[in-house]
């Protein structure tokens, strides 16, 4: 038969090209050079996605967003407290007017000329009053309130507000929602945008590659302090256990790890551990509208019933810090004196026979992460002693962030949930509001107080009033007994010991071009 | 139309409608699987408004039964899609990390024939002897020892006892030698498995052909041994070990992923885990797709190289087809 199928690659020819392809790598093998100072590594646990501050996928696209471009105001050094970044000068008229100057011959990268107060009213409105092309916004929360930006000079401006917000400087102003990104440049790169940004800040991208990061340079225009760094290689590292073989191999020079990664790392050569209290909250939840903990009695019982300690010795082996409320230490509203429950078995079994219930059956649902497992486990041999008989439901993160949503979240007990914080009371209150239920106030908390006493907070400029409502906003969640708050989360950033680096507390928000030298 | 060709064109129509069939369960699957991509993909942060948005421009608003032949309709024009997310092309998305999973799995792949053919003839020649026990010992505990372990442990001995080769990535591009120097501990770990895999089937497929009447034969003509088993035995205990690394090549090139994770190594695998977690359904189906049609390509040309290698196969294979 005549042989149509010859193969023009003998077999000897494919065993010799085999060889060859895997000895090839072979041929390099040498000691891995050590990294040179000019450059620092950092990890991120999340690919990067987009880097447009309206349209940024979350902390880790906003930790290099801050670095490649310029605020009005920006955070000190590890701070809260801000300083003039892009801004020659920032005033509060009015609790509804902001007015600013910025400082001439502050340039975009790759040619887009100079920042005007046209970019900066483009950059703030198109996130809430003036969306480009329809797109609105992700973040438009975080410009409650804005009625538009008047351009009333070639570098000056009137930020007019409909509403006081408090929050605004901290959350928008100064944060990634805060980026003056060059009109130009938006509308001419479209959706390019989101990964060849251009911005005026220390640092310019030079390339975002899927799986793997991005590279930043230090911007030779960029008018403000030179940074350390000539350049920062953002590395996406999804395994912890590899960014800290990184770590010790020295590929790597910073990482905020867990726990259980970063402890034992303390006496390795050359890495230091810095430990610090989280601006995360944790806490379980339990849905008010779902019987039996419609019952007020049955949830003070689940809440007598657990040991929070027990649980953050078993979920962190102890080094996360208790949370007793929703706004923490440095935050203003830090309600200080709130109740610290202990657990009290005989006061929850008879709060329970009050309300008529013996037998509880119910469900913990949880993120499929081992510190939520094993304190739910806790929580779990907890409740049974008082009756409460809870199955786990663990869940992965795409079925599991949907599970108090809509109508599927009317069916939820109890579950355990992350929040990640910022620096200002309401950001951390707004989840809690009954127009969230349904959508992120899982409890099902519905309280017209709170949602006034919110409000109320949101347009209060006077620190020591809003502080003192803000308290008693957090009174009103403690009296519902729907919250058992467990930890605000540890923060452990590792590094090597010749890096010194800069983020703000809970060392979510990392400030890359303050890093330097040790 | 030869017998020959006719069995290439019923090939080639098994490939299209396996592809089709792999697609049609994805959809269904992606209608199924709990999970709302929007919350997934954007978190809390994101406003309602904008989150319908999202799910308009993925196209989740409609039934997976109509998404799927526009999806497929966008494909003949080399069109996969849009990441809604980035904005950028879902084509270009696993175009660039296609040349990294390719790298990997071949070499990977050529490692396991290198080192488990031989090791499998060894055994297989020396039945019996404490090498072949001791072989069928390191086999077994390749084959049953995970990637991702045997990684870790690569890793903790190359990487930071020994300090010899870096622990991150795929190397800068362009950069060949630092390229290579990355690829060692991930084409070893995924290869370790492979190796024993392929020296066990080696080993049972050499002793089955070495019990052949021809190779009697060719002793009986007084061939030398090395002759008879490299030259007459190897030839065809080579057929088995050819199609499983059909399926390998395959397996490797979305199932590297915790190689991928553990080695911060850009790839296939690691796309679509991160595209099924974050339920980002247009960079799913690119890459299940892009991963399909390689896998049967891959396997058809396995088929089509059995005939190269024994023309028996040729003349039972045409036949078969014509009969069809």
């Amino acid at each position: 038969m005549q042989n149509d199928l010859e193969l023009s690659v003998s077999r000897r020819a494919f065993v010799a090209g085999s060889v060859a392809v895997t000895a090839s790598p072979l041929l390099g093998a040498m000691p891995a050079l050590a990294q040179a100072k000019t450059s620092v590594a950092v990890r991120i646990e999340r690919d990067i996605t987009v880097l447009d501050p309206a349209f940024r996928g979350g902390p880790h696209d906003a930790n290099v967003i801050r670095c490649v471009y310029q605020r009005l105001i920006k955070q000190k050094d590890g701070s809260v407290e801000t300083e003039l970044d892009a801004a020659a000068d920032l005033k509060q008229v009015s609790p509804t007017l902001i007015e600013f100057t910025l400082k001439p011959g502050q340039m975009f990268t790759d040619g887009f000329g100079e920042m005007t107060a046209e970019d900066v009213k483009f950059s703030f409105e198109r996130f809430a009053v003036a969306p480009v092309d329809g797109k609105i916004s992700p973040y438009k929360g975080d410009w409650t309130g804005l009625a538009g930006v008047e351009v009333t000079g070639t570098y000056t401006g009137k930020i007019n507000l409909s509403q006081p917000n408090a929050g605004l400087l901290a959350i928008a102003i100064a944060d990634a929602s805060g980026c003056i990104v060059s009109k130009k440049a938006v509308m001419a790169r479209g959706v390019e945008h989101n990964t060849k940004p251009v911005g005026s800040g220390p640092y310019q991208v030079v390339s975002v590659e899927k799986q793997r990061g991005a590279v930043l340079k230090r911007n030779p225009t960029y008018s403000g302090a030179k940074p350390t760094f000539e350049e920062i290689k953002v590395n996406f590292i999804q395994d912890p256990k590899t960014a800290e073989l990184a770590l010790r191999s020295g590929e790597l020079d910073f990482a905020v790890l867990p726990p259980a990664i970063a402890e034992p790392m303390r006496s390795a050569q050359g890495i230091v551990v810095d430990q610090s209290p989280g601006l995360a909250y944790v806490w379980l939840g339990i849905n008010m509208e779902k019987a039996p903990f419609t019952d007020l009695r049955v949830r003070q019982a689940v809440r007598l019933a657990l040991d929070v300690d027990q649980m953050l010795l078993a979920g962190f082996n102890g080094k996360a810090p208790r949370l007793n409320t929703l706004v923490m230490q440095p935050i203003l509203g830090a309600w200080t004196e709130a109740p610290v429950y202990k657990r009290n078995v005989a006061e929850a079994k008879k709060l329970l026979a009050e309300a008529g219930q013996s037998a509880i059956k119910t469900r913990i649902t949880i993120l499929n992460q081992p510190a939520y497992q094993t304190m739910a486990l806790v929580a779990q041999a907890l409740l049974k002693e008082v009756g409460i008989t809870a199955e786990l439901d663990v869940q992965e993160g795409g079925t599991y962030w949907d599970a108090g949503k809509g109508e599927a979240g009317k069916n939820l007990d109890l579950f355990m949930m992350r929040f990640n914080g910022k620096l200002d009371p309401n950001f951390l209150m707004q989840w809690f509001v009954s127009s969230q239920i349904g959508t992120w106030n899982w409890q099902r908390f519905n309280s017209p107080e709170f949602d006034r006493l919110y409000q109320e907070a949101i347009v209060e400029s006077d620190p020591a009033k809003r502080a003192a409502t803000v308290i008693k906003a957090q009174q009103e969640m403690d009296k519902s007994a729907a919250f058992v708050w467990l930890t605000n989360d540890v923060a452990f950033a590792v590094r090597r010991a010749s890096v010194k680096p800069a983020y703000l507390p809970g060392a979510l928000d990392w400030q890359l071009d303050r890093f330097t030298s040790a | 139309m030869s017998d020959t060709a006719r069995y290439l064109v019923s090939r080639l129509v098994t490939t299209l409608l396996i592809v089709l069939g792999a697609m049609l369960l994805l959809f269904t699957l992606s209608a199924i699987v709990p999970g709302d991509p929007a919350t997934a993909l954007l978190g809390p942060q994101a406003t309602p408004e904008y989150a319908r948005r999202f799910i308009v421009e993925m196209g989740l608003d409609q039934p997976w039964y109509r998404r799927l032949p526009t999806f497929l309709g966008h494909v003949l024009t080399g069109n996969l899609g849009i990441d809604v997310l980035s904005g950028r092309p879902v084509a270009g998305i696993v175009g660039a990390v296609i040349p990294y999973t390719f790298i990997l799995t071949f070499a990977s792949i050529g490692l396991a024939v290198v080192i488990g053919v031989p090791l499998g003839c060894y055994a297989a020649t020396h039945r019996g002897s404490a090498l072949d026990h001791a072989l069928a010992f390191i086999s077994v505990a390749f084959i049953a020892i995970p990637s991702f372990v045997i990684a870790i442990f690569l890793l903790l001995i190359f990487s930071i006892w020994l300090d010899w080769l870096p622990v991150l990535g795929a190397g800068q591009p362009g950069d060949w030698l630092d390229q290579a120097k990355r690829l060692i501990l991930p084409m070893t770990a995924l290869s370790v498995g492979w190796i024993g895999f392929i020296a066990r089937l080696m080993r049972s497929s050499m002793l089955e052909v070495m019990g052949e009447n021809y190779i009697r034969t060719a002793r009986a003509y007084g061939l030398p041994n090395r002759m008879v088993t490299y030259k007459y035995a190897l030839k065809n205990a080579c057929i088995p070990t050819i199609a499983v690394l059909g399926m390998g090549i395959g397996r490797l090139l979305g199932g590297a992923v915790l190689v991928e994770i553990v080695f911060a190594r850009p790839g296939l695998g690691r796309l679509i885990f991160d595209a099924i977690a974050t339920r980002n359904f247009p960079v799913l189906q690119g890459a299940v797709l892009v991963v399909v049609v390689i896998f049967v390509v891959t396997n058809l040309l396995v088929d089509l190289s059995y005939s190269a290698i024994d023309p028996r196969i040729r003349r039972d294979a045409a036949p078969q087809a014509a009969g069809q």
